[in-house]
C-alpha cells in the first residue's frame, strides 16, 4: 500500500484521476500495468485493471445500495447476469455492507457512503485500487473502521490512497510519496518519512526564543521542530515531523503554531 | 414432545432421501424446529444453502423490471444493455426534458389560431431537430452525472456507452416528436420533414465530440443551425422558406451530410471517452 501525501493543491489528486483516466496529462507519460492511457485501446485495458475511488464519488442517492453497485459492473463489463449479482453480493460481504443492500445511498451514513464508493472500485477485483481522500469527512470511528477495511484490501491488491492526513499513512502504508507544488519530493517508508526529522524535533518545557514552529503538546511541553531550542532535550521524531520539515512548514515562521 | 421422542435413524434417513409424505415431512420439520439435538443431526449441504440464499437475495435485491423493460428484452436487448440505458439516471432527467419540450410545444400550437399555427409550425420544424441533440448533450457533463467520473473510468466509458446513450435518448426524443409533428397543423409530411436535419445534427454532433465535448459540439452545431435558418428568414419570402428548408434537394443534403459525419464518427470512434477530460 502506498500512501500519496501532501497539501491541498499539491497534486495529489490530479495525479491520480491521470492515473484512473479520468484526465489527460499536459505533459509526461504514465503507464499503468504497463499500458499507456494516452492511448484509447491501452486506456481500456488500463480501466479494466483498475477500481477507483475519488474524492467526491457522486453516488446517486435514489440507487439502493445493490442497484449502485450492479449498474457499475455492468459498466465494468459484466454482461453475464448471474455473475454479476455474485460479484455484487461478494463486494457488499466484502465493505460488511451486506444487510444494506437494499438502503438507498441517500439514507447510508458518511461512512457507509464511503464503504459503498470502495465496494464500487472492487468490483472485479482489480489489480490496483486507487482511493482518492477516502478519509474525508469521516469521525474518528468511522475513520478507524474504513482503516482496517483499507487495510484487509491492501492484503492481496496494490492500493494506492492520497490523503493530507500523517495518522493514514503512518496506520496503513508502507510505502510514501510526498508531493508538494506538483512534484515528488520524498519517497521512501514511513520510519524513513519520520527519519528525515531525525535531530530535529525538540521538548521544552519553555516555549523557544527563536522565531520557529512549535506548539504545546498534551503534557504541557513545547514541541519545536528545527533548529534546537535553547535547554531543549531531543525527542523521537514522527511522520508530521518529517513531513512538515519536508515542506518547509515547520522551519517557517509561524506557520504552524 | 421433544423429551420423550426424537427422529429416529430410520425416519431421518428417508427425510434426507426425500421420500416422506408432505405431512411427515412438516411433522419432522416441526420437531426439529423445537429440538437441538434433532437438528445437528440433519447433515447442512453449504453449497446448497448458499446457492439457495443467493438466489433469494438477488430476487430480493436485485432492480425490479418494468413492462417496457419486458418488452426490450423480449425483443432482442440483453439484460446488460437494458440496465446501462434505464439506469442511468442523467438519461432520465434528457427524456423528461425533451418529453416538457414537445408537450410545451403542443400546448402553444392548441392556443394559437390558424396563422399563428402555421407560424409555430414553422418554428417547430427548425426546432424539432436541436431536441434530439439538446437530450444528447445533456445527458452528459458533471451536473447531469454526478457520478461521471466513476462511470468515465470504467471500461465501458467508450464510444459504444456514447453511441447506446445516443440512441436511448434521441429514440425517445425522436418518437416524440414525431407524435407531435403528426399532431401540428399543416401538410403530413411535417412530421418527418425534420428527420433527416435531426439525423444530421446528431450524427454531426458526436462526429465533432470525437474533438470537442459533447455539450461544445452540441451548441456549436445547434447554433450553426439556427443561425443559418435565421440567415435564410431573412433573405428569402416566408412561402419559399419551408420548401426551400425541408423540400427533397434539402433532405437529400441533409441525407448526404448525415452520411459524411457518420464516415467521420465511424473513422474517429475510439476518440471518445467519457472519462478523458478534453
Amino acid at each position: 500500500m502506498t500512501g500519496l501525501l501532501g497539501p491541498n493543491g499539491a497534486g495529489k489528486s490530479t495525479l491520480l484521476r491521470c492515473l484512473a483516466t479520468a484526465l489527460g496529462p499536459d505533459a509526461g507519460s504514465i503507464r499503468v500495468h504497463g499500458f499507456d492511457p494516452a492511448v484509447p485501446a491501452q486506456r481500456t485495458e488500463v480501466r479494466r485493471r483498475i477500481g477507483y475511488l475519488p474524492q467526491n464519488p457522486g453516488l446517486y442517492p435514489h440507487f439502493t445500495a445493490y442497484d449502485l453497485l450492479d449498474y457499475v459492473a455492468v459498466l465494468k463489463e459484466m454482461t453475464d447476469t448471474q455473475r454479476r449479482r455474485a460479484e455484487v453480493r461478494r463486494v457488499l460481504d466484502e465493505v460488511e455492507l451486506t444487510d444494506r443492500a437494499k438502503t438507498k445511498v441517500r439514507k447510508l451514513s458518511g461512512g457507509m457512503r464511503q464503504r459503498l464508493g470502495l465496494a464500487q472500485a472492487l468490483l472485479g477485483d482489480p489489480e490496483l485500487v486507487i482511493l482518492d481522500e477516502p478519509t474525508v469527512g469521516l469521525d474518528p470511528e468511522q475513520r478507524m473502521s474504513f482503516r482496517a477495511l483499507i487495510s484487509r484490501i491492501g492484503e492481496r491488491r496494490t492500493v494506492l490512497l492520497s490523503t493530507h492526513q500523517t495518522e493514514d499513512v503512518g496506520a496503513l502504508c508502507e510505502r510514501v510519496v510526498v508531493m508538494s507544488g506538483g512534484r515528488v519530493v520524498f519517497e521512501g517508508g514511513p520510519k524513513e518519512l519520520a527519519g528525515v526529522a531525525e535531530g530535529q524535533v525538540w521538548l521544552s518545557e519553555s516555549p523557544p526564543v527563536r522565531n520557529t514552529a512549535y506548539w504545546r503538546n498534551a503534557d504541557g511541553l513545547y514541541r519545536t521542530v528545527g533548529p534546537r531550542p535553547d535547554g531543549a532535550e531531543a525527542t523521537r521524531p514522527s511522520i508530521e515531523d518529517g513531513y512538515l520539515l519536508l515542506l518547509g512548514t515547520a522551519v517557517a515562521t509561524g506557520a504552524v503554531r | 414432545m421433544t423429551d420423550s421422542w426424537h427422529i429416529d435413524t430410520a425416519l431421518l434417513s428417508d427425510y434426507e432421501e426425500g421420500t416422506l409424505s408432505p405431512s411427515r415431512v412438516m411433522a419432522v420439520e416441526a420437531h426439529m424446529l423445537a429440538c437441538a439435538g434433532c437438528r445437528t443431526r440433519v447433515p447442512v449441504d453449504y453449497t446448497w444453502l448458499t446457492g439457495n440464499f443467493s438466489v433469494i437475495y438477488d430476487n430480493v435485491h436485485a432492480p425490479r423490471v418494468g413492462p417496457l423493460q419486458r418488452l426490450l428484452t423480449r425483443l432482442g436487448l440483453p439484460e446488460h444493455r437494458l440496465r446501462l440505458l434505464t439506469a442511468t439516471p442523467a438519461l432520465r432527467w434528457s427524456w423528461l426534458a425533451a418529453t416538457a419540450a414537445v408537450l410545451g410545444l403542443a400546448v402553444a400550437v392548441s392556443w394559437l389560431d390558424w396563422s399563428g399555427a402555421a407560424a409555430m409550425s414553422t418554428v417547430f420544424l427548425a426546432l424539432a431537430p436541436i431536441l434530439p441533440v439538446a437530450t444528447v448533450a445533456t445527458a452528459y457533463g458533471p451536473s447531469a452525472d454526478p457520478m461521471r467520473e466513476i462511470t468515465g473510468t470504467t471500461p465501458a466509458a467508450g464510444p459504444a456507452l456514447v453511441l447506446w446513450r445516443a440512441v436511448a435518448v434521441v429514440g425517445v426524443a425522436v418518437v416524440m416528436a414525431a407524435v407531435a409533428g403528426l399532431l401540428l397543423p399543416g401538410p403530413g409530411w411535417f412530421a418527418a420533414a425534420w428527420l433527416l436535419p435531426a439525423l444530421l445534427l446528431c450524427t454531426g454532433t458526436l462526429a465533432l465530440a470525437t474533438s470537442l465535448s459533447l455539450p461544445v459540439a452540441a451548441g456549436t452545431l445547434g447554433g450553426l443551425w439556427l443561425t443559418g435558418l435565421y440567415a435564410v428568414v431573412r433573405v428569402v419570402r416566408d412561402d419559399v422558406f419551408v420548401p426551400l428548408v425541408f423540400g427533397p434537394p434539402a433532405q437529400f443534403g441533409y441525407l448526404a451530410a448525415a452520411a459524411a459525419a457518420a464516415a467521420v464518427l465511424t473513422l474517429r470512434r475510439r476518440r471518445f471517452d467519457l472519462g478523458e477530460s478534453r
